[in-house]
């Protein structure tokens, strides 16, 4: 039985000064009871604000101007605000993404738990109701006394969950529930959240960026491009036969980085302006199968291959029968493709290594702007014998403790114990683990804005290897400086990684002048150089660009330009796709590894996601609460996993 | 309970650092003042006779000894709240003339104070719960318009109107000439009379931080997700308005109200001075003019002292409203 139907909702967003912007479009679509339905999409796609016109959460300047919202026959979109409060939380509760702030910080838990019982009138005693609706989410009793900053993240997600279903509501909402938490709590979080399904049988609609999550989780997909839902199917279907191009080339971005041939592929592109109207589809700019048609008709969402489909290509049953396979751009040199196609043909299980990139490099020879790229993970008969090669950077048992002082107690925390490793010329080492176990902390003590507590840190050289390796721990001042132009960072947030105020030319500018001694007219020519390296062509039109112009993949871009103006020898980049878009994912990675091997960079890529660490690294390091667990080439470690950790950071990503 | 340990052990720190300074800079000072006073007596351009100026060391006890012994008895005497012999008031005591002066403006600055605060955040309260309406425009607007205008102009215009054209109040002064300071009905009622127009002067005035602060903290609580939950949760409005939002976004603004009270002991020049009001404010401004240095002193030290106070009630205070405070400093 439908549960929840809604209709043709539109939410436009009018801001003063700007134009207004269609967030989210004639959305459509129906959840029955007890259904687990998914809503993909990356940022900016409207899947937040479709949730949220669904609650009635929309604040000014977001405005819902059409459309109906029915549960149980009432229509939310326009219920009296006093009928509204009745249904509120008894029939659709939710589950907010940030479990930082979902919580009244100056009130127990308790008291957020009898709040709702009061306002819906529940006369059970408050006590004995929240605590069995903490033993449902796996906590102790005791959280209710607690104040929310006493908890970690994943318990404060919990006790979210306990409260959305805290009155047998028939439908939770839950918006990126687990984004932001460690991949361990967050499996054991979704476990828990389907065991509950099962045992309550309330229905979901579940918000996420994350495919392997929503296709692992969900009975059906709705996938959401630009406002608009662009396919809605069972989740088995969608993944074994995606029917739109846009869902083809999300599916192409993903992979299980335990496979023995894992390949990525982005989209190349952004997402269309939505102030403006567009008369065709408005994936149709982005799209390798756009046909004449596709910019004049906006499709409709219509039946097609059990499910509804919005694509013209699709409806006339043109589409390649390729998928999952690499979404290959229109604009593609067939060299690219052919190498493309070489490296499918030649799976076979194996020890992935720096070669085992080469159609990055083919990739990263064309602006990758103009055309989708593709990155792969795949033995090949290269041997690049870097492991022969002497180590440029190394760090040999550092611990790095923090002594905090309150008054005269001291309190000190290991960030790091015992860890060693090695960077080599032309090669990238992972370095993975959960926020806290001291990925950062290594970073910080390489490029020598922290000293370690005990143990060394040697840099051999500045290309010329002439002699006694530096000891980065014991450098200051003036030394300190002229080393950091030989090691430079890739920053995780390119959004906060460059100042808003200030063109792309003078953010490159700065390492030209400080470490090059580069002025004027030189320093701006070796900046467009540089920007041409990492594809952005023409540089001329990024130069003099404000952050804010750029799309999150170009400012990633620039950050790893900036990176490379002093010509360093080693490059650490801090989870530099963790913040971008699953489907621009592979472009940066592309470029990274081509950097790697055409400049012969010493890489340590720090990130907590294998499957990016699968593709680009070869060799990977497992950090635990500041110790080595394990470490070996890449596919090693990814592959047959010894070290109980890793097995567990292995097994908390989705199977698909 | 450690949390209040510590703010207790920092609030005596910080007050034997205060009273220490304030022994210290006077006595870093060049120059002797028994010798600016005999000048001062004498007029200028004649000769200092040695024994009038042994005679006012005498008057003032003037310190002997070395700078310990000085100290240990300067600590001594600011226990027992002797400051010694005024210059301009002569013979009275400064601790005299503070007492003289305190009530008035404890009385006149701290009650507008306290009702400044509490107008002040039940308006921006009222704002911020109806955000965006007619009554926010209104309270926004209005309290940003007030703040503009000096202080001074709305001190004269009062007395203008009320004093000078209507003749309902009092134009200046404590008290009239008819009373005379006591527990009587005759001087409350005149005394009330004498503080209604400086009491409005700073009543307009005063709530005016409160009511932006209040309004904007709490708009911004009520946008935090926690607020938004407890909306989707279908609480009732009023209940998320005090709990989710106002009993969050008074926070900082205890602090402020705390520091504002303490400022109260150093008087508020510039009311006192315009209205004529006997208070600390203009004890210290003619302090000042007179180069009387033992007041001067005095009234800097109970300004000092009275703003440590009312930071560790704050500090206190705080403990108890926000849990997070007091964690932070435990763990």
């Amino acid at each position: 039985m439908t549960l929840l139907e809604v209709d043709q909702l539109s939410v436009t967003y009018t801001p003063r000064d700007q134009p207004a912007v269609r967030a989210v479009r004639d959305v459509s679509f129906t959840i029955s009871d007890g259904e687990f339905v998914g809503l993909l999409g990356e940022s900016g796609c409207g899947k937040s604000t479709l949730g949220n016109a669904l609650l009635r959460l929309l604040s000014p300047p977001a405005r819902i101007i059409g459309g109906r919202v029915l549960f149980d026959g009432a229509d939310l979109a326009t219920l009296h605000t006093r009928q509204l409060r009745e249904l509120r939380w008894t029939n659709l509760s939710t589950v907010f993404q940030s479990s930082m702030n979902s919580l009244n910080p100056v009130i127990r838990i308790r008291e957020q738990f009898a709040d709702t019982f009061a306002a819906h009138r529940v006369t059970d005693n408050v006590d004995t109701r929240a605590a069995e609706l903490m033993e449902l989410v796996s906590l102790d009793r005791r959280v209710l006394r607690a104040f929310p900053h006493e908890l970690s993240g994943g318990m404060k997600q919990r006790v979210a969950l306990a409260l959305a279903l805290a009155l047998r509501p028939k439908l939770v909402l839950l918006d990126e529930p687990t984004t932001g938490l460690d991949v361990v709590v967050q499996r054991s979080i979704l476990d828990r959240l389907a065991e509950l399904r099962q045992e309550l049988g309330f229905a979901v609609l579940f918000i996420s960026h994350d495919l392997g999550t929503v296709l692992q989780m969900a009975d059906r997909v709705l996938v959401m491009y630009a406002g608009e839902i662009v396919e809605n199917r069972p989740a088995a279907e969608l993944r074994s036969d995606p029917r739109h191009p846009y869902t083809r080339g999300l599916l192409g971005s993903y992979a299980d980085p335990r496979q023995p041939e894992v390949r990525i592929t982005s989209i190349p592109g952004r997402t269309p302006d939505l102030s403006v109207s567009h008369p065709g589809c408005l994936f149709a700019p982005r799209c390798p199968y756009a046909e004449d048609a596709c910019t004049q008709t906006h499709p409709a969402l219509l039946p097609d291959h059990g499910g509804l489909v919005r694509c013209l290509v699709a409806q006339a049953d043109r589409l390649p029968t390729t998928p999952p396979g690499p979404l290959t751009g229109a604009t593609v040199d067939p060299a690219f493709v052919a190498t493309g196609g070489a490296e499918v043909a030649s799976i076979s299980p194996g020890i992935a290594d720096a070669a085992g990139t080469s159609s990055a490099g083919a990739a990263g020879a064309r602006s990758p702007n103009a055309g989708s790229g593709s990155l792969s993970a795949a033995d090949t008969d290269e041997a690049t014998g870097a492991g022969e090669t002497a180590a440029i950077l190394v760090v040999h048992d550092v611990h790095k403790r923090y002594t905090t002082r309150k008054g005269l107690r001291t309190n000190t925390v290991t960030a790091i114990s015992g860890v060693s490793l090695a960077l080599h010329r032309g090669r990238v080492t992972a370095l993975v683990g959960q926020s806290g176990s001291g990925k950062t902390t290594i970073a910080r003590l390489i490029t020598g804005i922290e000293r370690p507590t005990t143990g060394e840190v040697r840099f051999n050289g500045g290309g010329d290897g002439d002699g006694d390796p530096t000891r980065v721990d014991r450098l200051r001042g003036r030394a300190l400086r002229d080393y950091r132009r030989h090691v430079q960072m890739v920053f995780q947030d390119p959004f906060a990684a460059l100042n808003p105020t200030r063109t792309v030319a003078y953010a490159l500018s700065r390492p030209l002048v400080n470490y090059g001694g580069l002025r004027g007219g030189a320093a701006r020519d070796r900046a467009a150089e540089l920007l041409e390296s990492v594809g952005l062509f023409p540089a001329g039109q990024f130069l003099d660009k404000l952050p804010h112009q750029l799309s999150g993949g170009q400012r990633q871009r620039v950050v790893t330009a900036r990176a490379l103006a002093p010509d360093p020898a080693v490059l650490i980049a801090d989870e530099p796709i963790s913040m971008l878009d699953v489907s621009i994912r592979a472009e940066i990675l592309e470029l990274l590894a081509d950097l790697v091997r055409t400049r012969r960079l010493a890489m340590l890529y720090i990130t907590h996601d294998l499957l990016s660490a699968r593709l680009l690294a070869d060799e990977v390091l497992v950090l635990n609460r500041g110790e080595l667990v394990e470490s070996g080439p890449t596919a090693e470690v990814i592959g047959a996993p010894r070290n109980d950790y890793t097995k567990l950071l292995l097994d908390s990503i989705p199977r698909l | 309970m450690a949390y209040f340990a510590r703010r207790f052990a920092f609030f005596l720190a910080t007050l034997w650092a205060a009273v220490t300074l304030n022994f210290l800079i006077p006595r870093l000072q060049p120059g002797d003042p028994a010798e600016a006073i005999v000048s001062r007596i004498g007029g200028k351009g004649q000769a200092v006779d040695p024994a009038q100026l042994e005679a006012v060391r005498t008057m003032l006890g003037a310190p002997g000894g070395n700078l310990f012994e000085q100290y240990v008895r300067y600590l001594g005497a600011v226990f027992s709240g002797d400051f010694g012999v005024s210059y301009s008031y002569f013979p009275y005591s400064v601790t005299h003339m503070i007492g003289e002066a305190l009530p008035w403006t404890l009385v006149l600055v701290g009650v507008t104070q306290i009702l400044s605060f509490v107008i002040g955040t039940l308006l921006g309260t009222w704002a911020a719960y109806r955000r965006n309406t007619r009554v926010d425009s209104v309270i926004t607007l209005g309290s940003t318009f007030v703040g503009t205008l000096p202080f001074f102009w709305i001190a004269l215009l009062l007395i203008y109107v009320f004093a000078i054209t209507l003749r309902w109040f009092p134009e200046r002064g404590g008290y009239g000439g008819g009373s005379s300071p006591g527990w009587n009905w005759l001087f409350i009622s005149d005394a009330f009379q004498h503080s209604v127009l400086p009491g409005l002067a700073l009543l307009i005035t005063g709530p005016i931080g409160w009511i932006i602060g209040m309004r904007n903290n709490m708009v911004q609580s009520l946008g935090e997700d926690h607020a938004r939950l407890a909306v989707a949760r279908g609480l009732p409005e009023r209940r998320i308005a005090i709990t989710y939002g106002a009993r969050i976004a008074i926070l900082p603004n205890v602090t402020g109200f705390a520091i504002a009270l303490g400022s109260i002991l150093g008087g508020t020049v510039l009311v006192e001075t315009v209205f004529n009001y006997p208070g600390m404010g203009r004890l210290l401004l003619e302090s000042v003019s007179n180069k009387d240095f033992p007041l001067m002193q005095a009234i800097f030290l109970f300004t000092t002292i009275g703003v440590l106070i009312a930071n560790f009630l704050a500090d206190i205070l705080y403990g108890f409203l926000d849990p997070r405070v007091r964690k932070a400093e435990n763990s």
